[in-house]
């Protein structure tokens, strides 16, 4: 009975050592939406063991149309977002600490798309249509632009009539909207996917009209920063998604086929998938997950320069840290 | 943070008394100023407690903002409050709940008069009301627009079985010595539906008009996150959430929730005074 016991003990000692051994610091990354080739290089890091070679357990999560990351790291819900720049400084001034840690999206991909038969050849000729906003978060820069136009969204004829779109290309296809938001990567396509040829839309891309803002950045709390250890692992995750994005970037098919068998709702398809991640390693470009300061300056800038109805009432402070990606550059 | 739990404690004990006290008296001989006291004074205490509890707990306002917080927005936003309760209230839902409990009650007489409808339209009528409104507010915006009026098909969707159902249900409830009585005055099926059956249905459907205020608003403002132009109280909620900006979520809640009980009790009046002569109106 006794060497039994003692044995069991010792067996459970050697286990929880090497339990101990092994313990991969366990993250949680919150996804600012679905499963889709935005996100390749998360996905790819993952099943490719990037983040397993660098000792970390991550658990993605994907998000969708009523998941804003702000407010799933505001319950707790994860360690790290992916979100864009202006919702997140627009939380951080609610009260919700987040700091931006890397920056792996360097260019942005928002654009605003008209049909060609609405006359709309440039910015000007906004006066008196409909353009089409997603909202939840998403609303910011549009805001900020309409701002810097001078250009009313209360509606009438001189300034613009504001609907919220849904999640699709509807409202351009059954001319409910004169513009719609569309991303470079995504709903652009879908455009064309639904039958408008590319030569009969107009597109204006934030990049070119000045307006655009840091989209896809990592965030985290001021509280998880604070920890060291979890800086450590923070950094080492950067590293590990980086590593991710550098292989989806050389393999991008590989990288679209690995997102598809992440997807749980099977609503993607392996062709729009494929397009998605050579679209989004063009914004990623030549990024190794360091933020650029004098982006982000621009960012808040055009978030302040909103006149009537600004993003951010005041410049933000300590709304960025290199500690995370500096750290990352002392590692092997 | 224990001194903030211990008054809360204190605070709940105290009301728990003073409310078991107050309806011992108006168990006996009950008055009408202490029966509304109770529910007020019980109201009042949930909101104390809220106000203790969050201020005092040191709740993150994007989580759970305190009364006091809400009750100033609404004095800040009370103009946007009220466009958004003009958008999806006086437009969408009235005119969708008028729509719906019509339609259900036409159908619901056109049913009783020729027995083949009932056979074939009911169960379609059942169908209907199964549809999510999910899946079918997408659909509505597609068809009817982006403004109000795919929100009122929504609401119309939503109110005409449940009024359907219940007029058939109160078209049957007239008693069969009532209706040999009108045979033996000779009176034909308009004046017999008109004078009888109407009025002893009346309490059915009074049953429909308010479960569907409660599922029109619902309906307008589940509605509303598919595709709505920038006013409205669903568009309010959903935008306002992605801002983290809570307190205008309550606020919005708030308002709805004024909002059907006003209706609600609009429509309780109304039944008592029409069906007056119920044995559930007499007590």
């Amino acid at each position: 009975m006794k060497a039994i016991v003692s044995g069991g003990i010792a067996l459970a000692a050697l286990f929880s050592a090497t339990a101990g051994a092994q313990a991969a610091d366990s993250l949680t990354l919150q996804l600012k939406w679905v499963t889709q080739g935005q996100f390749a290089g998360y996905y790819v890091a993952h099943d490719k063991g990037f983040y397993d070679e660098a000792g970390l357990d991550v658990d993605i999560l994907p998000g969708g149309p009523d998941v804003a990351p702000t407010q799933v790291i505001a319950g707790g819900g994860a360690d790290v977002i992916v979100e864009w720049m202006p919702a997140a400084l627009a939380a951080r001034e609610r009260g919700v600490p987040l700091v931006n840690i890397a920056q792996p999206f360097k260019a942005s991909g928002m654009e605003l798309t008209c049909r060609k038969d609405t006359d709309i050849a440039s910015p000007a000729d906004f006066k008196g249509k409909t353009l089409g906003v997603w909202f939840s978060g998403n609303e910011y820069p549009f805001l900020s632009w309409m701002s810097k136009l001078g250009l009313s969204t209360e509606g009438g004829a001189e300034g613009v009539t504001v609907i919220r779109q849904g999640f699709n290309v509807d409202p351009l296809i059954q001319k409910q909207a004169d513009c719609i938001s569309t991303m470079s990567y995504n709903e652009y396509w879908q455009v064309l996917d639904a039958g408008i040829p590319a030569d009969e839309l107009t597109v204006f891309k934030y990049q070119d009209q000045g307006v655009a803002t840091l989209e896809d950045g990592l965030y985290a709390t001021e509280e998880t920063l604070a920890d060291p250890e979890m800086v450590d692992a923070l950094a080492r995750f950067v590293k590990a998604t980086m590593r991710g994005w550098a292989y989806a970037a050389e393999n991008p098919d590989e990288a679209a086929q690995i997102v598809l068998d992440n997807d749980m709702t099977g609503a993607q398809t392996e062709a729009h998938q494929k397009r998605m991640v050579g679209e989004v390693i063009k914004l990623v470009g030549d990024s190794d997950g360091t933020l650029d300061v004098a982006a982000a300056d621009n960012t808040v800038a055009v978030l302040l320069g909103g006149g009537s109805d600004p993003v951010i009432t005041k410049a933000p402070e300590g709304a960025w840290t290199s500690a995370v990606t500096d750290k990352m550059k002392t590692m092997p | 943070m224990s001194g903030v739990l211990a008054v809360a404690a204190v605070i709940a004990i105290g009301a728990v008394f003073l409310l078991r006290w107050l309806s011992a008296i108006a168990a006996g001989a009950g008055s009408r100023w202490l029966n509304l006291a109770i529910p007020l004074i019980f109201g009042a205490t949930l909101l104390l407690l809220w106000e203790l509890l969050t201020r005092g707990l040191g709740v993150p306002a994007v989580l759970l903002p305190p009364p006091s917080q809400i009750v100033a927005r609404i004095v800040a936003s009370s103009g946007l409050l009220w466009a958004d309760f003009v958008q999806t209230f006086m437009k969408a839902v009235l005119i969708g709940y008028a729509l719906g409990c019509g339609l259900g009650f036409m159908t619901a007489l056109a049913v009783d008069r020729y027995p083949f409808l009932k056979r074939g339209l009911l169960p379609l009528g059942n169908f209907a009301s199964a549809l999510p409104i999910i899946g079918v507010a997408p659909i509505m915006v597609m068809w009817f627009g982006f403004d109000w009026p795919s929100k009122a098909a929504v609401v119309v969707l939503m109110t005409f079985f449940p009024m359907l159902v219940n007029t058939v249900a109160g078209l049957a409830a007239a008693g069969p010595m009532e209706r040999d009585l009108m045979r033996t005055y000779a009176g034909g099926y308009w004046q017999t539906l008109w004078r009888l059956r109407l009025p002893a249905a009346m309490p059915f459907v009074f049953n429909a008009l308010k479960i569907n205020s409660t599922l029109a608003l619902i309906g307008a403002i589940v509605a509303e996150f598919f595709g709505t132009p920038i006013v409205g109280m669903g568009f309010r909620i959903s935008a306002e959430i992605g801002r983290l900006n809570t307190d205008m979520v309550w606020a919005e809640i708030a308002v709805a929730a004024v909002a059907g009980s006003a209706s609600y009790a609009l429509l309780a009046l109304a039944e008592r005074r029409v069906t007056f002569w119920h044995p559930s109106q007499r007590i």
